[in-house]
């Protein structure tokens, strides 16, 4: 027995852990929720520990069953949670948010090997499914509430269960006003502000509004090095330069290209999901791939599709393609360049050597 | 590429606190055991066969074993006295080695070889090189003679003193107290290479060794500033920092007209050709909080780790040190005791207490790509290690796993502390046996 530690090098770790890039995280989606609370009171703060709550006991609970080593410590369901109930709409009933958690938490993440293993991103997953299970309240949205009441902060608790909301407080969100003038080829723009935009005075889901709350948080991560920031640069930068160019015989190229912007919960996406460790590929050009793809699939979406926005479903198709895109690996250092024609000319040799042998040998050739 | 107005990098990399405490406590002699027990491996290659018999009287620079192989090389008594056997002790690499059992006389009496003349030509200073036992003393240990030969010729010679492992000062040092030597050193081993143009490599952060080094600049002598980066100081990171080659995978730097040696390297040359000195004692760095008496000490080849520790403990509790370290905390070996010795190549040796050393356990990797966007050799380790698991030691090999240098970054970097760079080795290690078939 040995007096001393014995082990292979290296004999230090940098101080970065997951539980700190976790913790790094809740911290950017911060400004987010306190936004969410300030436009739609306090139902959001609710619906986010509600989402939360689920998504950690859910993760305890799979460990607990499958006696597998507890996890919920490194603090990922929590980021889950978060992101899910800022992707909702801010008022939808408290069962809405607890099935998706559950959903995103059992179904998408542990059912896959948990952390680093699912395939899609847990959240956008589960608000599919919610899209898709409650059609209804997922694209309800209320109008922020007037702040100078501060009983308006509770107001919407008493609507939540209502499956039918009054109509004196639901509202558009401006999404629906640029897919009715892309119908009537009408200035999209007309009666919206880019300011309101910008700050989240807008109908919308609860966390995705406030660009500018979800830019705080992205420049955070960017400057902790918590995210690649290639993958909201390439994502937004696709968006502008695929609305300009679907968009150009419309007359409102700039209309469009700014509202597609600000709109549709897009830059929360690009900062929050796309950016999703185990399904974002990692190289210099599988990144530029997956954010130019990102940017074509969400403008595809919004101007052909049925759906407003297009962010969600543009996410999870790259997703599933993001394995294919790992597979674009750099050369070794110094290892020199070959030609894509000597490439193709050893393959084919390759291939009719394969054949060859196979021929020799016998061996049934399916 | 290097830059005229940017200091000369590789891309990627890391950043480990520098923990140079050292870098400012000059270079004293250490004090000699009174038992040497002396390495004949303390290089790459053959061990060196032993030429004295027990009861010999041997003197301080006194040739007693040569080297027995293309590839092996000289070892030279560092004190005066008398052999008193020989044993088999482990190494500080892990391994096993005979041993030249010397008791010190603390007579000192000196037996050097003839200085060379002033205009010494190539093949003279090889062979003085080769006479004196010097190997690369960056730590691979390479005999320094076969590398200034190489097929095709060089017409660079990169001198490193990057030392871009944490905590190591030694060359820092070396480089600023004997920058004359180390400058004459470059230009001898640039001389018997026949290379065009010399560079000593130094990390931005030692700009005391710059300045030292910079009056001796001229004459196709250049010293070159590069980015304090992890790992800097690696052959090829090195070689494409300071000229913009690359070696590729498998290939030396030879193959692209380089040839790297290490900033001590050349001082035991100059010493070996000026002053017929052979290579028996070198500079040393105590570091960590374990020991009172950090610093750097030119200690004989043969000296006791336990006696290094003995010397430099003070009044510190020898519960204090968990962790010992032959080498930096990166690259180097940990040991399960003090029974081994110094060599040419030890450049520090570290007494890491439980806050210096990482012990954190493994967890799941998060796909987080940090061990991918950091490895200076563009390879993927987590992909590496994900086939290892699954013992698919093909798909490694695919994955280029050979063309790992080891430096230990993507380990480094990984959030969830996975052991990456050991998943590595042992992929190499099996792929070497033939296996992964």
């Amino acid at each position: 027995m040995s007096k001393y530690i014995v082990s292979a090098s290296p004999h230090i770790t940098s101080p970065a852990t997951t539980r700190r890039i976790m913790l790094d995280v809740i911290i950017a989606l911060l400004p987010a929720l306190v936004a969410a609370m300030l436009l739609y009171g306090f139902y959001t703060l609710f619906m986010a520990v509600l989402s939360v709550g689920t998504a950690v006991f859910c993760e305890w609970l799979f460990n607990v069953i499958t006696r597998r080593r507890q996890t919920v410590g490194d603090l990922s369901a929590i980021v889950t949670g978060l992101i899910l109930a800022l992707n909702l709409p801010p008022v939808v009933p408290f069962y809405v948010p607890m099935v998706g958690a559950a959903f995103a938490i059992i179904i998408v993440k542990m059912l896959f090997g948990g952390i680093g293993r699912n395939f899609a991103n847990p959240a956008i997953t589960a608000r599919i499914f919610l899209m898709l299970a409650w059609a209804g309240v997922m694209t309800r949205f209320v109008a922020p509430i007037d702040l100078s009441d501060g009983a308006n902060l509770f107001v919407y608790f008493k609507e939540a269960l209502n499956i039918d909301l009054p109509a004196a407080i639901t509202t558009a969100t401006p999404f629906d006003a640029v897919k009715q003038a892309l119908e009537s080829g009408a200035n999209p723009a007309e009666g919206l502000s880019a300011l309101d935009m910008f700050l989240g005075r807008i109908g919308g889901s609860a966390g995705e509004v406030s660009t500018l709350a979800v830019l705080i948080g992205g420049i955070y991560l960017a400057v902790r090095r918590v995210i690649d920031v290639r993958i909201p640069v390439i994502y937004i930068s696709a968006v502008a330069v695929f609305t300009a160019i679907f968009y150009a015989d419309t007359g409102y190229v700039g209309e469009y290209v700014w509202t597609y912007l600000l709109g549709g919960g897009l830059v929360f996406g690009a900062v929050f999901m796309a950016t999703d460790y185990s399904t974002s590929p990692k190289g210099g050009v599988a990144v530029l791939i997956y954010g130019v793809g990102l940017g074509l699939l969400t403008v595809i979406i919004r101007k052909f599709g049925s759906m407003n926005e297009g962010v969600s479903y543009a996410v999870l198709l790259m997703n599933i393609v993001t394995p294919l895109l790992d597979r674009i690996r750099p050369r070794p250092f110094g290892t020199p360049r070959v030609k894509l024609s000597d490439k193709w000319l050893a393959w084919k040799r390759n291939r009719a050597r394969k054949k060859e042998s196979a021929a020799e040998g016998g061996e049934c050739v399916a | 590429m290097p830059h005229k107005f940017m200091l000369g990098t590789f891309r990627h990399g890391t950043h480990p606190p520098a923990s140079k405490g050292t870098a400012d406590i000059p270079l004293s002699p250490a004090e000699v055991p009174e038992e040497i027990r002396l390495p004949l491996s303390q290089h790459i290659g053959a061990p060196a066969r032993e030429i004295v018999s027990v009861g010999d009287r041997v003197l301080e620079g006194q040739l007693v074993a040569e080297p027995s192989g293309y590839v092996s090389a000289a070892v030279h008594s560092p004190v005066s006295g008398i052999v008193r056997g020989f044993v088999t002790l482990p190494t500080a690499t892990g391994g096993k080695c005979r041993h030249i059992v010397i008791e010190n006389d603390f007579l000192y009496e000196k037996s050097f070889l003839a200085p060379l003349p002033e205009d010494a030509d190539a093949e003279a200073i090889k062979a003085r090189i080769a006479e004196a036992g010097i190997v690369g003393m960056g730590g691979a240990g390479f005999p320094t003679h076969i590398k200034l030969s190489p097929r095709g010729g060089a017409d660079i010679l990169v001198v490193n003193g990057a030392e871009c492992e944490p905590y190591i000062t030694c060359d820092c040092r070396l480089m600023t107290e004997k920058a004359e030597e180390v400058a004459d050193g470059v230009r001898l081993l640039k001389r018997a290479l026949g290379a065009e143009k010399a560079f000593i490599a130094v990390e931005d952060n030692k700009r005391e060794a710059v300045a030292a080094l910079r009056p001796f600049e001229g004459d196709g002598l250049e010293v070159v500033r590069l980015r304090v980066k992890y790992p800097q100081g690696a052959e090829k990171q090195l070689i494409y920092a300071v000229t913009g080659r690359k070696v590729p995978p498998g290939a030396l730097p030879a193959d692209v007209g380089c040839v790297v040696d290490n900033v001590h390297t050349a001082y035991a040359v100059s010493r070996a050709v000026r002053c017929g000195e052979p290579l028996y004692m070198r500079a040393l760095t105590v570091a960590g909080g374990g020991v009172e008496k950090q610093g750097n000490f030119w200690v004989r080849s043969g000296t006791p780790y336990s006696f290094v520790y003995e010397k430099t403990r003070g009044d510190l509790a020898e519960t204090v040190t968990d962790k010992v370290i032959s080498g930096g905390p990166m690259m180097g070996f940990a040991q399960a005791g003090l029974e081994a010795c110094c060599t040419k190549t030890t450049s520090a040796l570290l007494f890491l207490d439980a806050k210096q050393i990482s012990r954190a356990a493994a967890s799941e990797c998060i796909n987080c790509g940090r061990c991918f966007r950091s490895c200076p050799m563009f390879l993927s380790p987590r992909e590496i290690e994900h086939a290892v698991l699954d013992e698919d030691f093909a798909r490694a090999e695919k994955l280029n796993v050979n063309a790992c240098i080891e430096c230990g970054t993507c380990s480094y970097v990984c959030p969830a502390k996975r052991p990456l760079v050991q998943a590595v080795r042992l992929a190499k290690k099996t792929l070497r046996r033939g296996g992964g078939k």
